[in-house]
């Protein structure tokens, strides 16, 4: 048997049942990541206030010839008032030399105090901002808070991972020398985020990072006089020189089951010689299709793999990662330019 | 065995138990015998009775102890008398006598001062005066005398006690005693530095950055408010333990690994020490006392409300010091050391910071920082040695990720090491004093720790700094090594 440790990972949620369905998770991730897990529960308004903390070990089941190895979990469930004290029975517990991610399982990013000097510890802090109930305003205000400990805690976004095939797609689209001139020429961006069939809000923070993305990397600003992209539904207005790029993020109804997420992206471009990117995600989830239009040629399409990213396979992706993600951090800066108020 | 102050904590919590652990393993004859000496009035019996008790709730006993028990407690012996009076020394030595007729101790006498230190001068000058510190036979008995900490509360008072002792005995008979260099990791830091060929090229200015040394405890001042608003950290932690680690870690190679080779060496180490100017002293000396806060998910009191501390207490709790060793291994190596009570972790430990790569080769992607290597020497709890050092990550992209190559004690090594006191009280009956501070290096820790502890006197509530309960310590030790693009890396 071997005990095996390469990270601590802190997981962090705010009630009993997020603490179980997370235990299934950390298994996984102990799979690619061996760590020490410390699953945080704190429950804000639970009473009576007191602390309560278990620890297991948990191992795989080692394949012919090979060695068991063994994870530590610690579980700390923290009430009401006890919460204050959180850092430092988290703190001692991680493992030194070893970087430190912060899983943030809570929804909106909210963190008590306690949790500022955890924050400041890790490595990285993995927030899941699909899970934010209020995405424009959580994403405002989660902009807010990685401005505020830029250059003291590093974050990063589930959601954002979500993206990559997104964004390595549709840079794809312009790595030709004969594609590239047309990032210059854009002015229309439409995306299509997953609506539900039952009429219930779906969030759409995902295309507003997938816009962020596209206005931080090609220098558009949002534009001043327009307040009409704070609305769902309605564009948003940019500029680039002397260029207006209009972005929309609508909702579509379809037949799976991945509210929120991007379903297509389309950029257009005008002048002389208009063209159209695309990106949509097929009708079984799996693929996408891709699609180049430029005015006097042909049309050119291929089909790619798809395939919709697993919560443990995004933490274990990010995991690898230990610096900034100054990329992400300027979309959402611009997501939330965007969607300011006035903006 | 004589022991002094034989009604107080020490002697339950840690002499007895070290004395039960050496018989069980037989490495103590039949005849030894304790005598315990205190004004608390026991009988023979009541005190053998407090020691059973003692050694239930503070040592592991194993199946069949039972009898060892019995049959080690038969040796135990108390006399309740003054100890600052002439009067009591009479009967000790008629005890004494006694005991070599009647036990067959052939008159070997170790006395052990575990006193409050107000009583060593009086206890030594007593011993001196009845003759007690003469070896009754000479040349076939001997007599030693054992000085629990703190060795005076500066340079002056130190220097008076051991002018005080050494009126009366020899060098070579006092064991000045600090349990952390009883250790089995303090004495194994030895062991690694000067029996692997691998670390001692690189242990110098060339390849270490600095060297930061903790001695954190999670605990406060308990019941020992009184004594501790007296003493402080510095005397309390930093003047024994931490300069003896620190010692360690730097000092030259010895020629042998006998008392006076080591001994030399650390006395040498501790003379380049540089002192920390007056003026200058904020640059390199941080103090710091706890406020109210949590601790293991209890709500713990500040220092000032805790009993017998004074609600304006001064008293520091913490330290963090930046020291230099001005010879030619460790020139601007900066040595940090912290320590501190209601830490937020129970540890000690000695990390070895190694410079970073002169060229980073691996720029551009995604690798842009590469930690440096870092030497762990855990000293407790979990003892042992970790390298940290960067590993690529598998995967196409080239991320670098600090891995630990470790070694633990109690996964390499089936037994359980002996306790600090087991060795000490051992190699103290041996005649070894290796493990000992001698009196030159105890003065000279005093030497450059006095100007810090006068300035802090003098400026009483001014440059105080305070620290929750349960954290690392006050802000200010954290800039303390941020000045200088360097932190306090998480013990």
């Amino acid at each position: 048997m071997l005990r095996s440790c390469a990270l601590t990972l802190v997981v962090y949620v705010e009630d009993e049942a997020a603490g179980r369905e997370v235990n299934d998770l950390i298994s996984e991730v102990m799979r690619e990541n061996p760590c020490r897990a410390i699953v945080v529960t704190a429950e804000r308004d639970a009473a009576p206030a007191g602390l309560s903390a278990r620890i297991s070990a948990r191992c795989t089941f080692p394949a012919a010839g090979e060695k068991e190895i063994c994870c530590e979990q610690v579980m700390i469930t923290a009430r009401g008032e006890a919460i204050a004290g959180l850092d430092h029975v988290v703190i001692p517990l991680m493992v030194p030399g070893l970087p430190v991610y912060l899983w943030w399982r809570a929804g909106r990013f909210s963190p008590p105090p306690s949790l500022r000097p955890i924050l400041r510890a890790a490595t990285r802090v993995l927030v899941d901002s699909a899970t934010f109930p209020e995405p424009q305003v959580d994403l405002q205000n989660f902009s807010g808070h990685v401005r505020e400990l830029a250059g003291e805690v590093v974050f990063t976004d589930l959601n954002w991972g979500r993206l990559t095939p997104w964004r390595e797609l549709v840079a794809q689209c312009f790595d030709s020398v004969e594609t590239r001139p047309y990032l210059d020429r854009l002015t229309e961006v439409q995306i299509e985020y997953e609506d539900l069939s039952n009429g219930a809000r779906v969030q759409r923070g995902q295309s507003l990072l997938l816009a962020g993305w596209l206005a931080s990397r090609l220098g558009w600003e949002p534009a001043r006089e327009s307040v009409e992209g704070s609305r769902i539904g309605q564009p948003f207005l940019l500029r680039a020189g002397g260029r207006s790029i209009r972005i929309e993020c609508r909702p579509r109804r379809c037949q799976t089951e991945f509210a929120g997420t991007c379903v297509s992206v389309a950029l257009k471009s005008g002048g002389d010689s208009p063209a159209e990117f695309s990106l949509a995600r097929g009708s079984g989830v799996n693929t996408a299709t891709t699609r180049m239009e430029i005015s006097g040629r042909p049309p050119i399409e291929r089909v790619v793999r798809l395939e919709p990213l697993e919560e443990v396979r995004l933490v274990n992706e990010e995991i690898k990662f230990a610096g900034r993600d100054r990329v992400y951090e300027e979309a959402l800066a611009m997501v939330a330019g965007m969607t300011a108020p006035g903006a | 065995m004589v022991i002094f102050g034989a009604s107080g904590d020490l002697t339950q919590r840690k002499l007895v138990p070290a004395l039960f652990y050496l018989a069980r393993e037989r490495l103590l004859p039949a005849e030894f015998t304790v005598i315990g000496c205190s004004k608390t009035p026991y009988t023979h019996e009541r005190f053998r009775q407090k020691m059973q008790k003692a050694l239930k709730e503070f040592s592991s006993l194993s199946a069949g102890d039972e009898s060892l028990l019995e049959s080690f407690t038969k040796g135990l012996f108390y006399i309740s008398e003054d100890f600052s009076s002439a009067q009591a020394y009479g009967k000790l030595v008629e005890f004494l006598e006694q005991m070599d007729r009647e036990r067959g101790t052939g008159g070997n006498r170790l006395f052990y001062l575990s006193t409050p230190p107000s009583f060593f001068p009086v206890i030594v000058q007593h011993l001196g005066a009845t003759g007690l510190t003469r070896p009754k036979f000479p040349g076939k008995s001997w007599t030693r005398i054992v000085i629990e900490k703190p060795f005076g509360r500066d340079f002056e008072s130190a220097e008076r006690l051991s002018r005080t002792v050494t009126s009366v005995f020899e060098e070579k008979q006092v064991y000045r005693i600090d349990h952390y260099l009883g250790k089995e990791t303090v004495q194994n830091l030895l062991v690694f530095r000067f029996s692997n060929g691998v670390f001692e090229p690189v242990w110098n200015r060339r390849y270490i950055d600095h060297v930061q040394i903790t001695v954190a405890e999670e605990l406060g001042v308990e019941k020992r408010g009184a004594y501790y608003e007296e003493a402080g950290l510095v005397r309390d932690m930093i003047q024994n333990h931490v300069v003896q680690l620190m010692s360690l870690v730097a000092m030259e190679p010895p020629a042998t690994f006998d008392s006076t080779a080591v001994r030399d060496e650390k006395a040498k180490l501790m003379r380049a020490i540089r002192s920390m100017p007056r003026d200058q002293l904020d640059q390199s000396a941080v103090r710091g006392q706890y406020a109210a806060g949590w601790v293991g998910g209890q709500k713990v009191p500040a220092y000032r409300s805790e009993p017998g501390v004074s609600p304006a207490s001064t008293t520091e709790t913490y330290a963090a010091l930046k020291l230099y060793i001005d010879n030619w291994r460790w020139a601007g190596v900066p040595f940090y050391l912290r320590s501190g009570k209601r830490l937020s972790k129970q540890v000690s430990k000695i990390l070895i910071q190694f410079q970073r790569v002169p060229h980073l080769l691996f720029r551009g992607s995604g690798a842009d920082s590469i930690e440096p290597n870092v030497l762990a020497l855990r000293i407790q709890p979990n003892e042992g040695i970790a390298l940290t050092i960067g590993a690529k990550l598998p995967g196409a992209t080239m991320q670098i990720r600090p891995v630990k190559m470790e070694f633990r004690y109690a996964e390499s090594f089936g037994a359980e090491p002996a306790t600090a006191y087991e060795t000490l009280l051992l190699d103290c009956m041996l005649g070894d004093q290796t493990l000992f501070n001698r009196e030159d290096a105890v003065e000279l820790a005093w030497e450059f720790l006095d100007p810090v502890l006068t300035r802090w006197k003098e400026d009483g509530p001014k440059g105080l700094s305070f620290y929750e309960a349960g954290s690392w310590g006050p802000a200010e030790a954290d800039s303390l090594i941020e000045r200088e693009g360097r932190h306090w890396r998480r013990p």
